[in-house]
């Protein structure tokens, strides 16, 4: 990654000053997720026992069957979690549409021409090519991130839709349950496949280790901001200068105008 | 008090929903007296034990009840007639309680008649309705005016005291479209009514059309199946192949009507070679001597061109029945071929069992002592005598048919009077648990005859055919919730008692005849306060006690003091030995001796259309059963295959089958199962009611084709004598 | 799959006269619904030529077999084959009524209750088992064709049948993987082997077979990718120190 050099102090003051990327409804929300997927997926491959499509271990079936008192209450705390799940995540989206669904979808899924370079060099570096090749300015979150997003949301639907299938089983129409049980799977599938690289990302690689915080505290470092995400950051510059403008504007207004109100006191 | 916002409550909730209600907050006192007896546990589950109503035979039933339903029927293995077992429609039973078409409380027409528009009406103005209308036929016409007619139930003890006390003659019952030729021919020969099979050690077995394996009596199917299994022999006569067919031995396709031709040349074999039971015929067979005489036209050559049946076979199988003597059977059936010549049938059957001696005693094949009777002295009310009645009756008994059994009688006949007034004319209709608009032949006839009268009250479970026609309909309780008179089998007294709280306001037949009675003045003939009253008056001569009878579901009577085993062979007939040759007969201007009576050929293009039986269902009576409905197979008109592909008929196509007095559509069978010169079609389907929501609209009756054909000697009907033509339709 | 008890039917097909009082009988003890059964009378039909006819009765229900293949295709586990009885049984707990374990027996022995949502099947009255009570429909066979017994334990009255019958034979079928069914359902003293009852291939539904065949292998190759793309920079990482990424 090619950054200018920067000065030294200029370098500690961008390390030490803080910008919040990340609003608490969005972080709640995450480690939301994380817990829901924690208790689903294990549940969830515990329960696929076809041993025709052999997609879990035996031991891992009757490990999970033991714990939760037999295979119907398994599946009964899958489907309860799992709803419950569906039941959050629509309702968070709902309340907070316009505040947080709505910033949070243009930022995560708009893919720009900058983007679209990103994913054409990024691959090629990471395997060690086209070094010299300058990535172009990220937005908030990378192109990758975004890719990576779509693949949630979609496998979060495609998990979703084929999840109230089975659970209400017995409304929907045999055709359909045979062919939600692929399709959970797959959905989970192609999550997960996303998912290893997300948490290898944000939680192993050095590199992300200040997303990987920002995620508890929602803060990153000026300098994280810069570096990865140039074009969020400049942008956020760009509001502080706005902002700071028009606090010293305000502040100048109002102490024009303290003075007219008293002009004869001093 | 809360007794009381309850009971408001409950009136406000409906019939159906209070029912409901009443089983839930109220502690049913059904439940309630089983729990006490321990038969049940305290979380309502349990067996108590009761006999079944789905056909006559009445299986022991242990009904499991939960939570005030009852939920499940097994066989009693204490009942000889069920031995543990119950038959599909046995096993069907709690859906003729739970039957969503149940008639639930008592209904008054409203439209006009067979419309089936009725109101609801209390009980109270039910009874006064049909006691006045009873009342103002007997003021104003007679007592003969009203005619009554049930079919065999526990109960008919009670209604027959109704119509005596009342004082009509006339009595129609199921028996002459039944076993009047077969109940008529014993008692003229041996002098019992129906006697019992023993198939313990039997080793040859003959059936004539008896399709035990469709028509089931439970333990006696169950014991053929046992014989066949053990290596006895089994040969059935049919002109169809019946799933007896498929168990036989041997299956002959006899011509319809000949089967007493096929019985003539096998005692013609038996008494000419003398292979049967010489002594046995000798000591106790009157006419013995003579009887190679009477046989003598009767050669196994000249029943071949009756039967179609080769001689060398009818001789092989005389040979064979006669070397398993004693221990070889010829099974009564009900009425055979179903033809006038049906009587000569059983008198040929009574003939053949007794020269081969089959009615030794103790282990013979055939019991020729009454097995109902039993010798158990049950006691009754105590009732006046009944009026004497001055009028002749309706159905012709004994004034045109001079040797029908009184009880037999002729309900054909009956229903014929009714509509031709003549010797005068019925005014009213009393219908008891009986459908006669599906069972008595030429149901246009019946229907006509219907409306000739003044007022029919029907009682019954469900709206059948009949009840739909009627102008007041009476709910009965369902079998597995009422009480009935005690039965006796095997030398043990049975009981029938509610297993569950009646749906909605079913009331026991007991209940319902007394009440009439009482409106009627005739209280005096139901002296007992309640059901279980009856019951305790029938135990009282044998000092047995009810509460230990509804515990078990039967009970031992003491033995006798006389002991009575000395067996000597005495039968119950005027010589007191068989009587192979009956004077009674001849006197009447009948043949004394079995004979051969020709029946009638269907012209070209006619068959003959028999009737049967299916396994899943009885009679008329069940087939709105949601259980045996899921489990029938579809009604249709049996064809033999060949036969249809001449006439360009194939399987499943629709037919119009019609005789002279009706027509009717119905699906095609085309199958090698039956004759060429015959037709059959399911029996029971074809109702005409609406309020039978599950089987309206199924298959179609053969009443309507039936004609009506009355055996002048026993009076039975000969349903398989109507000739029927088919087309496309 | 040896099972400590190996339940078991015994038809003797000679003594079966089609009354249906089994199928009844079933209905009732298990409630199943007025479009359903859990058991069957198959007629193979009235055979021969006029008058010389035959027709044979065969009761029909699961076979319990060793090796049964609809637990095989079971996802959620609800069908199972039970430890102690040998019984092939559904969890209707746990069944979501897809319907793969249907079309999977080779002897048409499952439905699809509809009404419920899930697969229901012969349990061979396991309720009534467990009270010391024989099944419904062999309780009330009037034929006395049908039996049920613990196979493994010789004096049973389905292994006595089974010893003194004078034909044996069962529906066996060879599964594509070359392993056997092994019905535990034995047809004494009377020929079965009619296109009516013999066992059918196996059929797996296409979402069953797309899924196997094509969707495990995608998935498997996409988390395997992502999976070693992550060992690699991993390994990178380890080998290399994180000096290089720090600027």
């Amino acid at each position: 990654m090619s950054h200018p050099i920067l000065p030294l102090a200029e370098r500690r003051r961008l390390r030490e000053k803080q910008i919040k990327k990340h609003q608490l409804a969005n972080l709640l929300t995450h480690w939301f997720n994380v817990a829901m997927w924690l208790m689903l997926l294990p549940t969830g491959i515990a329960i696929i026992s076809s041993p025709r499509l052999a997609l879990s271990p035996a031991i891992m079936q009757e490990m999970f069957r033991n714990l939760f008192g037999g295979t119907a209450n398994l599946i009964r705390f899958h489907y309860s979690v799992g709803l419950f799940w569906i039941f959050v995540l629509a309702f968070n989206v709902l309340i907070g549409f316009r505040k947080y669904f709505i910033p949070f979808s243009r930022e995560r899924l708009l893919l720009t021409r900058d983007d679209i370079d990103w994913l054409k060099i990024k691959p090629m570096q990471m395997l060690g090519l086209m070094k010299d090749k300058p990535l172009p300015p990220q937005d908030a979150y990378n192109a990758g991130q975004k890719l990576y997003m779509y693949a949630v949301i979609l496998g979060t639907l495609g998990i979703m839709v084929s999840g109230v299938v089975m659970t209400f089983h017995t409304v929907f129409p045999p055709a359909l349950i045979q062919w939600a049980q692929p399709v959970h799977w797959v959905s989970v599938g192609a999550v997960v496949a996303g998912l290893i690289i997300h948490v290898y990302m944000g939680a192993v690689f050095p590199e992300e280790k200040e997303a990987f915080f920002s995620m508890f505290s929602g803060k990153v470092s000026a300098w994280y901001a810069r570096a990865h995400h140039e074009k969020w950051y400049w942008e956020k510059v760009r509001e502080e200068l706005e902002w700071e403008e028009k606090v010293t504007v305000e502040v100048e207004a109002e102490a024009r105008a303290h003075e007219a109100a008293a002009p004869g006191a001093d | 008090m809360t007794e009381f916002s309850r009971r408001d409550f409950l009136k406000l909730s409906g019939v159906t929903m209070g029912a409901v209600m009443l089983n839930q907050f109220l502690p049913p006192p059904v439940a309630e007296a089983a729990r006490r007896a321990g038969q049940i546990a305290a979380d309502g589950d349990g067996y108590l034990t009761t006999m079944c109503e789905m056909c006559v035979w009445r299986c022991g039933v242990r009904a499991k009840v939960s939570k005030g339903r009852v939920v499940k029927l097994e066989g009693n293995p204490d009942h000889p007639h069920s031995l543990g077992k119950l038959c599909a429609r046995g096993q069907s039973g709690i859906m003729t309680t739970y039957d969503p078409d149940r008639v639930l409380y008592p209904l008054i027409r409203v439209g006009q008649r067979g419309e089936g528009k009725f109101r609801r009406a209390s009980w109270e103005e039910a009874l006064d309705l049909v006691a006045g209308k009873m009342q103002e036929i007997k003021d104003k016409y007679g007592p003969e005016a009203m005619v009554f007619s049930s079919t065999h139930n526990l109960s008919q003890v009670q209604f027959e005291n109704l119509l005596s006390g009342y004082g009509s003659p006339n009595y129609g019952t199921q028996r002459s479209l039944c076993f009047n030729s077969m109940v008529t021919a014993f008692l003229l020969t041996y002098g019992i009514e129906e006697p019992a099979r023993n198939y313990d050690n039997v080793k040859y077995i003959l059936l004539v059309g008896r399709n035990l394996t469709e028509a089931i009596s439970t333990s006696e199917t169950t014991a053929l199946m046992d014989a066949v299994a053990r290596g006895a022999k089994l040969v059935y006569l049919d002109p169809r192949f019946t799933k007896t067919a498929a168990k036989a031995t041997e299956w002959i396709p006899i011509r319809p009507g000949t089967d007493s031709a096929f019985l003539l040349a096998m005692i013609h074999v038996i008494v000419t070679e003398r292979i049967g039971d010489c002594d046995f015929v000798q000591q106790h067979v009157l006419g013995c001597e003579d009887l190679p005489t009477a046989m003598a036209e009767y050669t196994p050559e000249w029943a071949e061109t009756k039967t179609g049946v080769p001689a060398d076979t009818i001789r092989r199988i005389a040979r064979e029945f006669a070397a398993a003597k004693r221990f070889a059977l010829a099974h009564p059936g009900w009425r055979t071929s179903n033809f006038i010549n049906s009587f000569q049938t059983e008198r040929a059957i009574a003939t053949l069992n007794a020269i081969v001696g089959n009615v030794f005693e103790p282990n013979g094949c055939l019991i020729a002592s009454s097995p109902e009777a039993g010798g158990v002295p049950l006691g009754k009310p105590p009732q006046p005598p009944y009026p004497r009645t001055a009028a002749q009756r309706l159905d012709g008994v004994p004034w045109k048919y001079p040797l029908v059994p009184l009880k037999l009688g002729v309900f054909q006949e009956m229903r014929d009077a009714i509509l031709t007034g003549q010797p005068y004319q019925a005014r009213g209709w009393f219908i008891a648990r009986q459908n006669p608009v599906q069972s008595l032949p030429d149901r246009a006839r019946t229907l006509e005859a219907m409306g000739k009268l003044d007022f029919i009250v029907a009682i019954d479970v469900i709206l059948n055919d009949t009840a739909w026609f009627a102008d007041v309909v009476l709910p009965e309780a369902s079998y597995l919730e009422r009480y009935d008179p005690l039965a006796v089998v095997g030398g043990k007294i049975f009981i029938r008692q509610p297993v569950i709280e009646p749906q909605g306001e079913g009331r026991s037949a007991l209940w319902i005849y007394k009440q009439l009675g009482q409106r009627l003045g005739l209280g005096d003939y139901f002296q007992y306060a309640d059901e279980e009253d009856y019951l305790r008056q029938q135990l009282a001569p044998l000092g047995l006690d009810l509460e230990q009878l509804k515990q078990k579901g039967y009970v031992e009577p003491p033995p006798k003091a006389d002991g009575g085993e000395t067996k000597d062979y005495v039968f119950n007939t005027p010589t007191g030995k068989i009587e192979v040759y009956s004077d009674t007969l001849a006197k009447a201007g009948f043949s004394g001796w079995p004979t051969w009576e020709e029946p009638p050929a269907p012209a070209p293009g006619e068959f003959y259309l028999l009737t049967g039986k299916v396994a899943q269902h009885t009679q008329f009576a069940t087939q709105n059963n949601q259980y045996l409905h899921k489990v029938q197979d579809d009604p249709r008109l049996w064809m033999n295959v060949d036969k249809a592909k001449g006439m360009g008929l194939s399987d499943g196509d629709l037919v119009e089958v019609a005789s002279s007095v009706g027509k009717v559509n119905v699906r095609l069978l085309a199958t090698q199962a039956i004759r060429s010169d015959c037709v059959y079609m399911t029996p029971g389907f074809g109702h005409v009611s609406k309020g039978l929501n599950t089987a309206y609209g199924v298959g179609a009756s053969s009443s309507v084709l039936h004609l009506t054909f009355t055996d002048p000697i026993s009076g039975g009907q000969a349903l398989s004598q109507t000739c029927v033509t088919v087309k496309k339709a | 799959m040896a099972t400590k008890k190996r339940y078991g039917f015994v038809i003797d097909v000679s003594r079966c006269i089609d009354c249906r009082a089994c199928l009844v009988a079933c209905s009732v003890e298990n409630q199943v619904g007025m479009k359903y059964t859990r058991i069957w009378v198959r007629d193979l039909g009235v055979k021969g030529d006029y008058p010389h006819l035959e027709r044979t009765f065969v009761p029909y229900n699961c076979m319990h077999c060793d090796n049964p293949p609809c637990t095989q295709v079971c996802v959620s586990g609800a069908t199972y084959k039970d430890a102690d009885t040998g019984l092939v049984l559904v969890d209707q707990e746990a069944c979501i009524g897809c319907g793969y374990c249907v079309d999977a027996c080779p002897y048409s022995a499952r439905y699809l209750d509809r009404e419920r949502g899930v697969v229901d099947k012969c349990t061979g009255c396991i309720q009534r088992l467990q009270v010391n009570q024989q099944p419904a429909c062999v309780a009330t066979c009037v034929g006395r064709a049908r039996m049920f017994g613990d196979l493994n334990d010789p004096n049973s009255e389905a292994s006595l049948a089974l010893k003194n019958a004078d034909t044996v034979q069962r529906l066996d079928y060879e599964l594509p993987d070359g392993t056997h069914t092994g019905p535990n359902v034995y047809f004494i003293n009377g020929e079965v082997m009619d296109p009516a009852v013999l066992p059918r291939e196996p059929k797996y539904t296409t979402a069953e077979t797309a899924w196997r065949r094509l969707l495990i292998p995608a998935v498997v190759a996409g988390i395997g990718l992502s999976f070693l793309g992550q060992a690699t920079f991993f390994t990178k990482q380890l080998l290399e120190g994180e000096k290089e990424f720090e600027e």
